[in-house]
């Protein structure tokens, strides 16, 4: 099937057209596209304020997004959490923290279909501030939420570290530039944010000290992707950003990138893409809590898999994430399948007590089972056999609460099948 | 039985709906489903006791849940958790917060509805299980709610609190908190019926307080109507036609309660060695030949039988809650017996008659060690095992190595092969290599054999490295690894391996389909000499209960080595059709030999290396260990011809292959600042990554101590593997990097690539990749992709 897109998109990333730290069933969508559409779409990383001057400054779109005085919030709803004060951190309460471009709503999907949303490119944006002219600076906390932060052996114990990155398209490589520990930061209405807890509070760098010559010569290769692509869930109206789950969200996964396909299931109607959440690099497990955070502007393609077309093809029967490349399929475990509809009415605060990666691994384990079985026609016993033989287990990330282990495997095994 | 976790995500579509109907219907229950839209989702932890009381936790979407008419049994206990639901019964709606009670008996039409999501605890408990005692006739009662106070309080303290132990609580202990939950419902349940306040309803709970005397004094020889009559002072004629009324005269009553009671006690393991007299009079029988006669007439089996199947049954069901290794009690009655040492470590064993098993070997000349009995271990390492060889540091060697999975098919990787036929030995009167595992010699704990199976790969070795110390270490780089050929002529220059998905696999405690548990034998042909080698598969058996040359029958795969005949399993043909695996040859096992213990179990891996299970260490890499002990004491076996991430079934394609390994010996002093410095752990290097090696306990022999053996097994968790892979990583970076702990971190999260090793060894793995080319100055390589800008418009 060689079906050219009908028409590209295009959605910039504005006040109108973001929203902030929450997937919701109730927005309304900024584009409808019609299955086999592109779009372009921008995203601007919700860690740009580490570094004003390089991330945000002399950048419209992105100052008008972040824009926040006393008087005056643009995006005043950061999160899942209470939008009526008083607040602990802020509107939202940083129940979710992702700046995310969308919803999109593709004609047509309905509960039961699933949206398939492939990857064509992925562009860095450049930095406009005239001081640094067309160079890409991405920022990497190593925060409260990642899997050292209880567990450091220097002092001051504990901490966070925000190290600033500087991507070098041309050798397609990140450098560190600069990093300082994170102090405690007032925001305009006056709440102190004494560790990274709430989105989008500029960091004053008069109150930092820069460390710089940190991981000289080390050049980390650039994997550009979305850590957050995916649907709105149908169980609740606001559901925080962070746990991905199974219409997607926070995957982080770095072969979410260009060239990869990936489904979701819907839930709602039109479906309701979001993402954001770009990163110029990240490991398998995203250990200190974030990637390499940057600003990217994706081309994607849209094709809406209706429920009754799905029946022999590789979506039969999916009620989760699927990735799929050149070479693998791959599946996501969560320690929680469907956290929002396990875990009761504070999902959102038991999944933190449920993060493991044994039952992450249960879970992508099981969800591989059935994709052999069902997609590929194994026996239990064929699959169980392949999977220790051929399917690669690997860490996602341990740090979105709901941890994930991703299961893959080779498409090339099947080719003369 | 084990608990039984439930997961639609486990299935494709409707079939997910209807084993979640499979699920509710073993509770007495349907759901009639009111769907809100897919996906839709249902969990459910379930366990069952052998008296047939079932207790689950559930979650699933919104939807109704109705009882399923005529079962007989106590009314089902339904606790909502966090939201609350409603009970609709005739025409009356009653909503029920959560944490209140709902007693449904199971003759009427009730439904629950869970309006908010379907979150409950549930509890079922059938008329068998109080094995023929009388339960009031309750089925045609009402639905009724109780608060959480008193009786219902501890009700359901106890259904909450069991509910979320279900995987945590042995066999023993859920056997005995199932009984008390009944008991507990049943004492509930009588409050159905003086609600009630008929005629019918008081005979009926006064004929509920004769069955509670009679089970009193069931012990006595003789009860007689007359006894009971005067302790519930009423007359011996209303006694009678109230017993009458049931349909069931008092003297069969009886005779069943004792019989029940019997089997009761003959079922129960802590009570195998009362002698089967004893019960009977206990049970009131004097006569034990009356008693047995009796028995099988009744149950259809005569006493000693059910003790013996019950007593199977029972080992099967410590197998199946899956661990391998020591068990607990075993290692305690070792320490109080005081192993004397290790002599026996490596010996043929020859009964009576038997011609010795093979000549001993002349002592290598060359550095090429063919595998035979004399050159193997199996099961387990020593720190007193006597060389084979002794290498200097540099020095090239040559091992040949044997899969014990070769006794899975001995036609394709035993027969005509003499190195497989004199390690694989075992008649009726000689087994060459007796040992295997790190168990007792006399098979004291189970009874299957020397060693026990407490470790299971085939170990060539070892051979010491001159001058190894402790705080050295040995770097063990691979030259070159051939796979073994068949020399059988029926499948000469053939390469076949096998695969077991087996009883320690990631999946032994939840299959869909049937017969589970079970254990399948995939054989596998490898085509290695094609452009680009693979494996296939040729058929797979169900393994069936093998019979050893010693008369030990292992109805599990729990002993390694015994041969399967071919005409006790039925093989599969057509089995992963057109499914070809790239190879990645590599050796599961590379070990020095550890100083903590004597006997030291193969299977789980730790800072000594051992079972590594990682398909990194192929071709070309390298791995460094840490020296322990004089000499050093290196062994290679367990060799994989491709194995994934997980080791998922318990095994790779184990298959047997020749390495070639250069041995290098780097002192303690010479290493400070290198990537060797400090090392206590197996650091894997391949030409492009440093390959770090996390385990659930990087040293269970000494984190343990003497119950390591033991405890590893319990307590092994991907969540600490990750924690010491990060760890690992950590130290690395800094140590030999010279990075500080915050740009170690960002880097980790940035740039270090964290995988799932194997979840079945006991102890657990996770493994963090390095890529090199971090620290290399040059950029990117050919035929990478660039980065390009978006043009503008």
């Amino acid at each position: 099937m060689n079906k050219h897109h009908l028409a590209t998109h295009h959605l910039p990333a504005t006040p109108e057209t973001v929203h902030w730290g929450y997937f919701s069933r109730t927005l309304k969508p900024v584009l409808t596209l019609k299955s086999g559409e592109r779009a372009v779409i921008e995203t601007i990383t919700h860690h740009a304020n580490d570094d004003h001057e390089r991330m945000i400054a002399g950048d419209k779109a992105a100052e008008e997004i972040f824009l926040w005085t006393r008087e005056q919030k643009t995006l005043r709803r950061r999160g899942a959490g209470a939008t009526e004060g008083p607040f602990t951190y802020g509107a939202g309460e940083g129940l979710g923290v992702h700046l995310l471009t969308g919803p999109i709503a593709i004609e047509g999907a309905e509960p039961g279909d699933v949206i398939e949303v492939r990857i064509i490119d992925a562009y860095p944006r450049p930095s406009a501030n005239p001081a640094y002219k067309g160079r890409f600076f991405g920022s990497n906390p190593s925060a409260n939420w990642g899997f050292q932060y209880q567990d450091l052996i220097e002092e001051p114990k504990p901490r966070e570290v925000v190290t600033i990155y500087e991507l070098d398209i041309g050798e397609a490589v990140v450098k560190a530039l600069y990093s300082y520990r994170w102090t405690p930061q007032t925001d305009p209405d006056g709440i102190v944010h004494p560790t990274i807890d709430y989105p989008g509070v500029r960091v004053d760098h008069a109150t930092i000290v820069k460390k710089e010559g940190i991981l000289a010569g080390i050049k980390v290769p650039a994997r550009l992707h979305f850590g957050t692509m995916g649907l709105a869930p149908a169980e609740a109206d606001f559901v925080s950003t962070i746990p991905p789950n199974y219409t997607g969200g926070n995957m982080d996964d770095w072969r979410i990138t260009k060239g990869a396909r990936m489904y979701y299931p819907v839930a709602v109607p039109g479906g309701l893409f979001s993402c954001g959440d770009a990163h110029a690099s990240q490991g398998d497990s995203e250990l200190s809590g974030t990637a390499i955070e940057i600003s990217l502007t994706g081309e994607f393609e849209f094709i809406l898999h209706k429920q009754d077309r799905l029946e022999g093809t590789i979506l039969e029967g999916l009620t989760h994430p699927l990735l799929e490349n050149d070479d693998v399929w791959s599946v996501y475990g969560f320690s929680v399948a469907n956290y929002l509809a396990e875990l009761g009415p504070d999902h959102q605060y038991e999944i933190l007590k449920r993060s493991s990666l044994d039952n992450a691994m249960r879970d992508a384990f099981r969800k591989l089972r059935r994709f052999l079985m069902t997609v590929h026609k194994l026996s239990e016993d064929e699959a169980i056999s392949l999977m220790s033989v051929a399917a690669d287990f690997a860490v996602t990330q341990v740090v979105d609460a709901n941890w994930g282990v991703t299961g893959s495997i080779r498409k090339s095994i099947f080719a003369a099948r | 039985m084990n608990a039984q976790p439930f997961t639609s995500e486990s299935y494709s579509g409707d079939a997910g709906e209807s084993a979640w109907q499979d699920v509710l219907r073993s509770f007495g229950m349907q759901s009639l489903r009111a769907r809100i839209g897919p996906p839709s989702h249902a969990t459910a932890l379930s366990r069952l006791s052998s008296a047939g009381v079932r207790l689950g936790k559930f979650s699933a979407d919104a939807q109704t849940l109705r009882g399923l008419p005529s079962r007989a049994g106590l009314p089902l206990l339904v606790m909502p958790v966090e939201n609350s639901t409603v009970l609709a019964f005739g025409d009356e709606q009653q909503i029920v917060p959560a944490g209140q009670l709902i007693l449904a008996p199971r003759g009427v039409d009730w439904q629950v509805q869970f309006q908010r999501g379907l979150r409950a605890v549930v509890l079922s408990v059938p008329a068998e299980a109080f094995r023929g005692r009388k339960v009031p006739p309750l089925a045609a009662c009402q639905p009724r709610i109780f608060d959480a106070e008193g009786l219902p309080d501890i009700l359901a303290r106890t259904a909450h609190a069991t509910a979320g132990a279900l995987d945590r609580l042995s066999e023993p202990e859920w056997e005995a908190v199932a009984q008390s939950a009944a008991e507990l419902l049943l004492a509930l349940s009588a409050e159905l019926m003086t609600a009630a306040a008929d005629p019918s309803s008081s005979r009926a709970a006064l004929l509920q307080r004769l069955y509670a005397t009679i089970e009193r004094s069931i012990g006595g020889t003789d009860i007689s109507i007359a006894d009971i009559a005067q302790a519930e002072g009423i007359s011996e004629r209303y006694v009678q036609k109230l017993f009458e009324g049931t349909g069931e005269s008092f003297s069969h009553y009886v005779r069943e309660r004792r019989l029940q009671r019997a089997w009761h006690d003959l079922a129960n393991p802590a009570e195998a060695a009362v002698p089967i007299s004893e019960i009977a009079y206990r049970c009131g029988f004097a006569d034990s030949a009356h008693f047995s006669r009796l028995f099988r007439e009744r149950f259809g089996l005569p006493p000693r039988e059910l003790r013996r199947r019950e007593a199977d049954r029972q080992t099967q069901g410590t197998m199946s809650s899956g661990q391998r290794g020591w068990p607990q009690e075993a290692l305690v009655q070792l320490r109080s017996r005081q192993a004397k040492g290790a002599a026996d470590t490596r010996r043929v064993v020859l009964r009576e008659d038997g011609e010795p098993a093979t000549a001993p070997s002349e002592a290598p000349t060359r550095h090429y060690l063919p595998v035979q009995a004399q050159h193997v271990h199996w099961g387990y390492f020593s720190r007193s095992l006597e060389p084979l060889i002794e290498i200097a540091s540099g020095d090239i060697v040559t091992v040949e190595t044997l899969t014990q999975h070769a006794s899975d098919d001995p036609a394709r990787m035993i027969e005509g092969d003499p190195g497989a036929e004199s390690v694989f030995h075992w008649t009726r009167t000689a087994k060459a290599v007796d040992r295997r595992g790190a168990g007792p010699l006399d098979a004291s704990v189970f009874g299957r054999g020397a060693g026990e199976g407490f470790g299971v790969h085939i170990c060539t070795g070892p051979v010491a490295v001159c001058g190894a110390q402790p705080g050295d270490v040995l770097e063990v780089h691979i030259l070159d690894i051939e796979p073994r050929p068949c020399r059988n002529p029926d499948f000469s220059g053939q390469v076949f391996g096998s695969s077991v998905a087996a009883w320690w696999g990631f999946h032994y405690s939840e299959f869909l389909n049937e017969p589970h548990p079970r254990e399948t034998v995939t054989i596998y042909e490898i085509i290695a000499d094609a452009d680009e080698p693979y494996a296939q598969a040729i058929h797979s058996y169900r393994w069936e209960p093998q019979t050893d040359p010693f008369g030990v029958r292992h109805v599990l795969y729990d002993y390694p080595g015994v041969l399967v005949r071919p005409h006790t399993v039925t093989l599969r043909k057509n089995v992963l059709e057109g499914v070809r695996i790239p190879l990645r040859p590599h050796f599961g096992v590379i070990a020095v030999a550890p100083r903590e213990a004597e006997l030291v179990d193969s299977v789980p891996p730790a800072y000594f290396g051992g079972n590594l299970d990682n398909w990194r260490l192929g071709k070309g890499a390298t791995v460094y260990l840490p020296v322990s002990v004089p000499g050093a004491l290196l062994s290679i076996g367990d060799p994989h011809a491709v194995q994934g991430d997980g080791e998922l079934s318990g095994t790779a394609i184990e298959c047997s292959m020749t390495g070639t390994f250069r041995v290098t010996l780097h002192k303690k002093a010479d290493i400070g600042g290198t990537e060797l410095a400090d090392l206590t752990y197996p650091l894997i290097e391949t030409p492009e990554n440093w390959v770090l090696t996390g385990f659930s306990h990087p040293n269970y022999l000494a984190e343990f101590g003497a119950n390591g053996q033991s405890e590893v097994y319990a307590k092994s968790s991907l969540d600490l593997a990750m924690r010491d892979a990060f760890r690992k990583m950590r130290r690395f970076l800094m140590a030999t990097k010279g990075l500080s702990e915050d740009e170690a971190v960002a880097l980790m999260s940035a740039a270090v690539d964290f995988g799932i090793t194997q979840v079945v060894d006991g102890n657990w793995g996770v493994h963090a990749i390095l890529s090199k080319r971090l620290f290399s100055q040059g950029g990117r390589t050919a035929g990478e992709k660039g980065i390009s800008i978006r043009p503008e418009g």
